[in-house]
């Protein structure tokens, strides 16, 4: 039995289809501002990767913040809930999920449920949209900023958490001759520090896993793991644990349904 | 003729006895702007907005009566005197709350009187009897309405007029069905959209929050008014024992013991808090801690008003939600 995920959130959409044991196929789009034809499109093209069309499809549940416009969706779970079941799945022993979006981060307390959660969504600072507004000043790639941050041999201090401000900041460091790397070790540095902050509000118990978009640059891993003191865990794909866990409660809301029908 | 007020603690019955209409002052949907000339960017939106409105002249007030309750709101005193056309009076409740400062109280009382007097409204004994006697009415008709559903749209619109207009207004809700209770504490509240909010993520609500239920919950005096002074004497014992704020110092703990009795029969609780509204933020995080030793779920939500951004808010109602429904 196949059932499916879409996770819309505020720059990519991500659509996972699983059977009942795996995972079958993934997609992950840019969203444009029709967020029902990007809905559309990321769940067909998922479908086309795993061999299936819609009527193979028992359940669709959206998260994201888009989630309210997905229309085919039987039903609507918050980001909150899908990553940290979409982490637990894959590392059992997930206690707490730092999740580092494109315009918001979370942390996320995990027992069997979510157990508590803090969001920040006022602020750039600690988001992807800060990483690409600080690379586009950097004159480089955001898939660039993990490998430019290994090479770093110091950190510069980026004392602003607003992000116009810290660009400036950025641009002040290129202009004295700083070198591009330890600029970015900064700037992960400065985002590193504001997630810890969040994190250290909910409570941070280990296993830390880090899922969304910038858990890819292994510069914020690096800087999230020195100012938390501990190892964090990535999963291979950690854009898609959103959209993961909307399909495993699409399997668990099919199940459910049998169950009332069949008792 | 109204006159202004901002906080709970400003006993109202004397303005109408003074023949006024007592009018709460709550920011509003403007963007503060003109404000931001004569007020600091980290004061609270409430404040901003409510000296915004006045800028604009959107106020038609006699006068405005500021207590004495958070540091902004004194400061805003201040600032509204040299920046507006109106009258401003202080009136001093007392910062530390018991016994001891009753007779204080009173002499405020009577000097908030004198000053309404000075003002064109002249209390007798007979409109002040009748105005402690409306408002009692008026406070238990709300108190029963809202142990049934709250209505945040009437009670912001009786904030806003004289007793007897505000009496006709109440009529008595049908019951909710059975859902998720949540208790939303905080300071004010203005912004009905945000209680729609709530309502359409699916929960009851329950508040402590300085627009609800602590506009009226009171603990009545037993005293006879036979003269004017009895009058003062009854508003002090009635405002002393007046629902608590945490801008005022309490004996053992009575806020928080409130806050804890209110949520018992609530299955999570919602710290509504105004960003830069320090005296709730540093109150938060024992309390916080109380109620989770008595196993209830918490989260805080931080707002800045004109209230915006409902999406962000509405997916942390859905996640608590999701957390305490399952």
């Amino acid at each position: 039995m196949i059932f499916a995920g879409i996770d819309i959130g505020s720059l990519t959409s991500k659509c996972v289809i699983i059977d009942e044991n795996k995972i079958l196929a993934y997609e992950i789009s840019r969203v444009t501002p029709k967020i029902e034809d990007v809905a559309e499109m990321v769940y067909r093209n998922a479908l086309m990767k795993a061999n299936l069309s819609e009527k193979d499809v028992k359940v669709v549940i959206a998260t994201g913040y888009g989630r309210n416009k997905v229309k085919f969706a039987k039903d609507r779970v918050t980001e909150i809930t899908c990553h940290a079941l979409g982490a637990k799945y894959l590392i059992p022993t997930t206690r707490t999920v730092i999740d580092i979006g494109g315009q918001d981060s979370k942390v996320i307390a995990v027992s069997n449920n979510v157990e508590s959660f803090v969001m920040n969504d006022k602020c750039a600072a600690g988001t992807g949209r800060f990483l690409e507004v600080m690379a586009s000043a950097l004159g480089v790639e955001v898939s660039e900023l993990g490998e430019l941050d290994k090479k770093a041999e110091k950190s510069v201090s980026i004392s602003s958490t607003c992000t116009v401000f810290a660009e400036s900041e950025v641009i002040s460091y290129l202009a004295s001759g700083e070198k591009v790397e330890n600029i970015v070790a900064g700037v992960h540095n400065a985002i590193a520090s504001r997630i810890a902050a969040m994190a250290k509000r909910v409570g941070v118990k280990p296993d830390v896993v880090l899922t969304g978009g910038v858990a890819k640059n292994s510069g914020v891993k690096r800087a999230l793991e020195k100012e938390l003191g501990l190892e964090i865990k990535v999963p291979e794909e950690p854009q898609i644990i959103g959209a993961l866990g909307a399909a495993l409660i699409a399997k668990v809301r099919y199940a459910d349904s049998r169950g009332k029908s069949e008792g | 003729m109204r006159v202004g007020y901002f906080c709970t603690f400003t006993p109202k019955e004397l303005i109408e006895a003074a023949g006024f209409s007592p009018f709460r002052i709550l920011a509003k949907e403007s963007i503060t702007g003109i404000a931001n000339a004569h007020i600091q960017s980290y004061s609270c939106s409430q404040a901003r907005g409510s000296l915004e409105r006045a800028l604009r002249a959107e106020l038609q007030l006699e006068g405005v009566i500021f207590t004495r309750s958070c540091d902004t709101l004194m400061r805003l005193a201040d600032i509204w005197e040299r920046n507006t056309k109106m009258r401003v009076y202080n009136f001093e409740f007392p910062t530390r709350v018991d016994e001891k400062s009753k007779d204080f109280l009173i002499s405020e009382i009577r000097d908030l009187a004198t000053t309404l007097k000075l003002w064109g409204g002249d209390i007798t004994l007979q409109s002040l009897k009748e105005s402690i006697e409306l408002y009692k009415e008026l406070e238990k008709k709300l108190e029963e309405l809202f142990s049934i559903k709250p209505d945040y749209e009437l009670i912001l619109r009786v904030q806003e007029m004289s007793v007897k207009e505000a009496l006709k207004m109440i009529k008595v809700p049908q019951k909710e069905r059975d859902k998720p209770k949540v208790l939303i504490t905080g300071s004010v509240c203005p912004f009905l959209n945000v209680f729609k909010l709530f309502e359409e993520v699916g929960f009851a609500i329950k508040d402590d929050l300085c627009t609800g239920t602590r506009f009226f919950s009171f603990k009545y005096p037993e005293i006879d008014i036979n003269s004017i002074e009895d009058g003062f004497r009854y508003l002090a014992e009635k405002y002393l024992y007046k629902a608590e704020c945490p801008t005022k110092h309490y004996e053992r703990e009575r806020r928080f013991r409130r806050i804890l009795e209110l949520s018992k029969d609530c299955n999570g609780v919602i710290f509504l808090l105004m960003k830069f509204c320090d005296p709730h933020f540093f109150d938060y995080p024992q309390l916080k801690e109380e109620l989770e030793e008595m196993g209830k779920k918490t989260m805080l939500l931080e707002i800045e008003f004109p209230a915006v951004s409902l999406e962000q808010l509405r997916t942390r109602l859905e996640a608590f939600y999701e957390v305490i429904s399952c």
